[in-house]
């Protein structure tokens, strides 16, 4: 421990004994998630049925003693908790430990604990899930209409390949967390690159932080271990002896490490990877899953909007009439108008199955009114519902025509029980992103 | 235990001083030529302008881009040879070197033109590999050079010394260069904060190097995070102590920006490349040594020469060296980056826009030649909307297609005109215009800002040669005289010879779009411009003043004074 050259066994001083027993209290509670979100979880599992997202949900969890969201209050009361056990600790007979041994043992439960949180979000960026393309009605709406953290996630959503490298680092120093000798490097990467998310969500007002300084921490005490030899090889340019501490294991302990390092990286790694790589390719989990109107997706043109049998000409500002409307590839419609939008704004990553939980569409952005729709194709009707919680119960029952391949009319009442009748047209409308960046463009 | 330490220790010292006399093998010895000669040839700027801007600057009225350029350079040996880069890589050509590359483009475009108008308007075709056409010369130079050094160094066993001093120079050349990069985020100009114009866009309608320039440039406390990292990196690099790290975190961040590049077509991959390479070879003296320490758990005992600082000449040289490189590159840079930032952001407009017209309009009436078009937002002769910047800029909205300016706006031109960051890489109809405002008629000239949709796509091309331009009195001389000089219409304390430098030089004759507009207001909230547009028809536009309310948080650090 000590910035010396000494051959083990090392000297532990009565405050390095003080210091390392709160820290080895304080991760031990920090990495055991406790909170009933964890035993939610686990419980709600189908162990038959692992989706990418429970495992995703599990490697997130971290001690939790008030419900919602993430908050550094949890941290405290880890702290307290941590003292007054300290404080016993110091006065029970377990005082004079074996500490080369528990900060093995520790660090065994940092690193593994680290690795895991790291290597859920690896993959859902490695196979790039967390910041998908954006939609189409987020590809119409106005920059200055986003929040900066919706702005930052699809800006990475225009850029998979960048995604999946990102994810690929955050893999791989999730792997080398998994070995004694390789950990140090793997907390390295995880600091740059994790350090950098962690300031980018305070700068884009992401939902993370909290849980990306959880992150830092850890990697920073598995660091730690090996910095002062560092330091002292690197840049005071002296001899430096290596760590001394083997951890022995014989026997039955021999065969129960492998068996649980073995358990651990097939779930999180292999499982877990694959589930990603499936999810990827059959149900992504930013945007709902349910198939909206058939070849219909695209942006339309609003030509006629009439309410009550009144007709409401093109208007550079109106409050009723719609300007454009966007059909999803998925059971989406989303209406842009004057009408203010309060804005929906869930900004940490949560992997939901049903898809009235999916709002990543609408999450963070005004601009627009998005609703989830069933499609009555016997009567040809849309039942429309407004997905944004500010606007719950606001329904729209529309009755749909299709003259041709490119005209939608909708007639029927709207949220206020009025009736309305709307010709739509689609727009031939292309995207620069969509298009090849080796010629000139114009649009 | 002191003993054991200092046993210890003196071990060390016998073990390295054994390390320093053991003669290098012959490969050894040659691949540490070609790596020598690689690396001053990557290191040591070979562009005439380069020594030009040097030996010109003013030091008593610097601008920072005076420094910049000192900062930024990369091997272009392709340059040296008369050939041309495939594409400007660099975020910010200098101005003489734009204006010679660009020649030497439109040269070539003319023998071209009867092939496709559209394909001048594109980045030159790019591969992978041609990219880094510079450091293979280099690397060949190595090659030759090392093979004729081996040819008459017969007697040197080892190079300690040469490899010292390869790194030093390695290590400042990739400190002040990140340096440079580094202050245009610590003071965030590099990434600005979206105009009005742009916040009103589409996401869909930018190009993907704009959604990247501009999702930073929405956090400026993010930009200005950046480059602490970078500038912190760089200093690193200067000290023995820290180098390793420095150059570690430098290939990390680098590396990083090198993939955004790629990803998003930014077009400095090269250049940010150049660092990670840089930056590997200074830290690649730590690596067996740390993994032998952390992998191999072995005892280990690090070992480099150093030369005799004792030398008063070497010791005075070296801190002279030291201490200019601090006082230019963190002293007076830091100075003209603040100015920078205060009154002249470089990639927006510096002029104050005129203070009544500010803001976003709809466009409530809209003639053209005296015949009214309603709204639609299918009419394609119609305004859709208008914004009136900070700055002097109008752009509005128009349902026709253009073509889109593809460069990332960069560069530091001082003239408004050609700061383009507002519109390059903005599709979508929008249209911006730089306009001169005569105040005391009340008269706009304005001038389109795409050249690109101008000329069929021949960004930067100029056409002086063409034809000589005719006297151009567009603007007669009694509105000169109300419109004032542009050179002296930003702060004063941001005043500088390369400024004056670049106005005294004739602008470059683009026959861009213009619109003479009379203007009519009593406090901004309604506007009415009159007057003849690009089209030569005579337009009646009202506008109508509207705030908007943003989803976006607004900036806590905007650039410029307005």
């Amino acid at each position: 421990m000590s910035n010396t050259n000494i051959p083990s066994p090392s000297v532990w001083t009565d405050r390095e004994k003080l210091i390392f027993r709160f820290f080895f209290l304080f991760f031990i509670l920090q990495a055991i998630p406790l909170s009933v979100d964890f035993f939610k979880i686990v419980f709600g599992f189908n162990w038959f049925h692992i989706s990418y997202g429970d495992i995703f949900n599990l490697t997130r969890l971290s001690a939790k003693f008030l419900p919602g969201a993430d908050s550094l209050i949890n941290w405290i009361i880890v702290a307290i908790i941590a003292i007054i056990g300290v404080v016993a600790w110091g006065k029970s007979k377990y005082k004079d430990i074996d500490y080369d041994q528990f900060y093995y043992w520790l660090r065994v439960v940092v690193r593994y604990r680290l690795a895991i949180g790291i290597i859920g979000y690896g993959f859902i960026k490695f196979f790039p899930l967390q910041a998908p393309f954006p939609s189409i009605s987020n590809l119409n709406t106005s920059y200055g209409d986003f929040t900066d953290w919706k702005i930052f996630s699809m800006s990475l959503g225009i850029v998979p390949s960048y995604e999946a490298f990102l994810g690929a680092i955050e893999i791989l120093a999730g792997l080398l967390l998994f070995f004694r000798k390789t950990a140090t490097i793997g907390a390295a990467i995880i600091l740059v690159f994790t350090g950098n998310v962690f300031i980018s969500n305070l700068a884009y007002e992401g939902g993370e932080f909290v849980y990306a300084t959880y992150l830092v921490t850890f990697a920073l005490f598995v660091l730690w271990f090996d910095a002062q030899r560092i330091y002292n090889l690197v840049s005071l340019e002296r001899p430096t002896l290596p760590n001394s501490f083997k951890p022995h294991f014989a026997g039955k302990t021999k065969t129960l490490r492998l068996v649980f390092k073995t358990l651990v990286i097939f779930f999180f790694v292999f499982l877990y990877g694959f589930k990603t790589y499936s999810g990827f390719h059959h149900d992504p989990y930013q945007f709902p899953r349910t198939k909206g109107l058939a070849r219909a997706a695209g942006i339309y043109n609003v030509s006629e909007f009439r309410i009550n049998g009144r007709v409401l000409p093109y208007a550079a500002v109106d409050s009723i009439r719609w300007k454009d409307v966007v059909f999803e590839k998925w059971a989406t419609i989303s209406v842009r108008s004057d009408r203010k939008v309060i804005v929906d704004s869930a900004n940490y990553e949560q992997v939901f199955k049903n898809d009235k939980d999916r709002d990543y569409e609408l999450a963070g952005t005004a601009g627009r009114h998005y609703y989830s729709y069933t499609i009555d194709s016997v009567n040809h009707i849309l039942l429309l519902d407004n997905k944004n919680p500010h606007y719950k119960g606001e329904q729209l029952r529309l009755r749909y025509s299709r003259p041709d391949s490119v005209t939608v009319t909708l007639s029927g009442t709207n949220q206020h029980r009025d009736s309305i009748y709307v010709v739509l047209n689609k727009i031939d409308k292309k995207y620069p992103l969509k298009l090849s960046r080796r010629k000139a463009l114009k649009l | 235990m002191s003993e054991i330490i200092q046993q210890d220790i003196e071990n060390g010292v016998t073990a390295q001083q054994a390390e320093a006399k053991k003669p290098w093998s012959g490969q050894k010895k040659f691949g540490f030529r070609v790596l020598f000669i690689f690396f001053l040839a990557m290191s040591i700027p070979f562009s005439a302008n380069w020594y030009k801007n040097v030996f010109t600057l003013d030091w008593s009225r610097p601008h920072y881009r005076d420094l910049y350029d000192i900062a930024r350079f990369q091997p272009s040996f392709l340059s040296l040879f008369g050939g041309q880069r495939l594409r400007h890589i660099t975020d910010s050509p200098s101005g003489d070197e734009t204006a010679k590359k660009d020649r030497a483009r439109k040269n070539k475009a003319e023998k071209a033109d009867t092939k496709k108008e559209n394909a001048k308007a594109l980045p030159p075709k790019r591969s992978f590999l041609a990219d880094y056409v510079d450091w293979g010369i280099a690397l060949v130079f190595a090659l030759v050079g090392a093979l004729i050094w081996t040819a008459f160094d017969r007697k040197s066993k080892s190079y300690h010394i040469l490899y010292y001093w390869i790194r030093v120079v390695v290590r400042y050349r990739a400190g002040i260069g990140i340096i440079g990069f580094g202050f245009t985020k610590l003071f965030p100009t590099q990434m600005p904060y979206p105009s009005l114009g742009l916040l009103n866009s589409n996401f869909g309608d930018f190009t993907a190097q704009k959604i990247y320039w501009l999702s930073v440039g929405v956090v400026p406390w993010y930009q200005v995070f950046g480059g602490v990292v970078e500038i912190v990196a760089g200093a690193m690099l200067f000290f023995r102590k820290t180098s390793t790290f420095g150059a570690i975190l430098l290939a990390a961040a680098l590396g990083d920006i090198t993939f955004v590049n790629y990803a998003y077509d930014g077009g400095v991959h090269v250049y940010a490349f150049y660092f990670v390479l840089l930056g590997l070879f200074i830290a690649a003296d730590d690596f067996p040594k740390l993994y032998n320490l952390l992998i191999l758990e072995r005892y280990t005992v690090p070992f480099r020469v150093y030369p005799n600082f004792r030398k008063p000449w070497l010791k005075y040289s070296r801190i002279t060296l030291k201490v200019l490189t601090f006082v230019i590159f963190f002293g007076v840079l830091t100075y003209t980056e603040i100015i920078n930032f205060k009154y002249d952001p470089y990639k927006q407009p510096a002029t104050a826009g005129v203070k009544k017209l500010r803001g976003n309009y709809r466009v409530s009436e809209f003639k053209v030649n005296g015949e009214v078009i309603p709204f639609n937002p299918l009419d394609s002769t119609r305004w859709q909307e208008a914004t009136f910047e900070n700055w002097t800029t109008l752009t509005f909205k128009i349902n026709r297609p253009v073509l889109i300016d593809p460069s990332n706006g960069g560069g530091s031109p001082m003239r408004d005109i050609q700061r383009t960051f507002e519109i390059s890489g903005v599709a979508g109809g929008q249209r911006a215009f730089h306009y001169y405002a005569d105040t005391v008629d009340k008269v706009l000239y304005l001038q389109d800002k795409n050249v690109m949709a101008l000329r069929g796509g021949r960004k930067g091309a100029d056409k002086a040669k063409e034809a000589k331009p005719k006297e151009d009195n567009w603007i007669s001389k009694t509105a000169w005289q109300h419109i004032g000089d542009e050179n002296k219409m930003i702060d004063k304390a941001a005043w500088s010879t390369r400024r004056d430098r670049e106005f005294e030089e004739k602008p470059r004759e683009v026959k861009r779009q213009r619109m003479v507009l009379k203007y009519d207001t009593t406090d901004g909230s309604r506007v009415i411009l009159s007057g003849i547009n690009e089209r030569k028809d005579s337009i009646y536009v009202v506008l109508d003043r509207y705030d908007r309310q943003y989803v976006l948080p607004k900036s806590t650090l905007s650039a410029g004074k307005y």
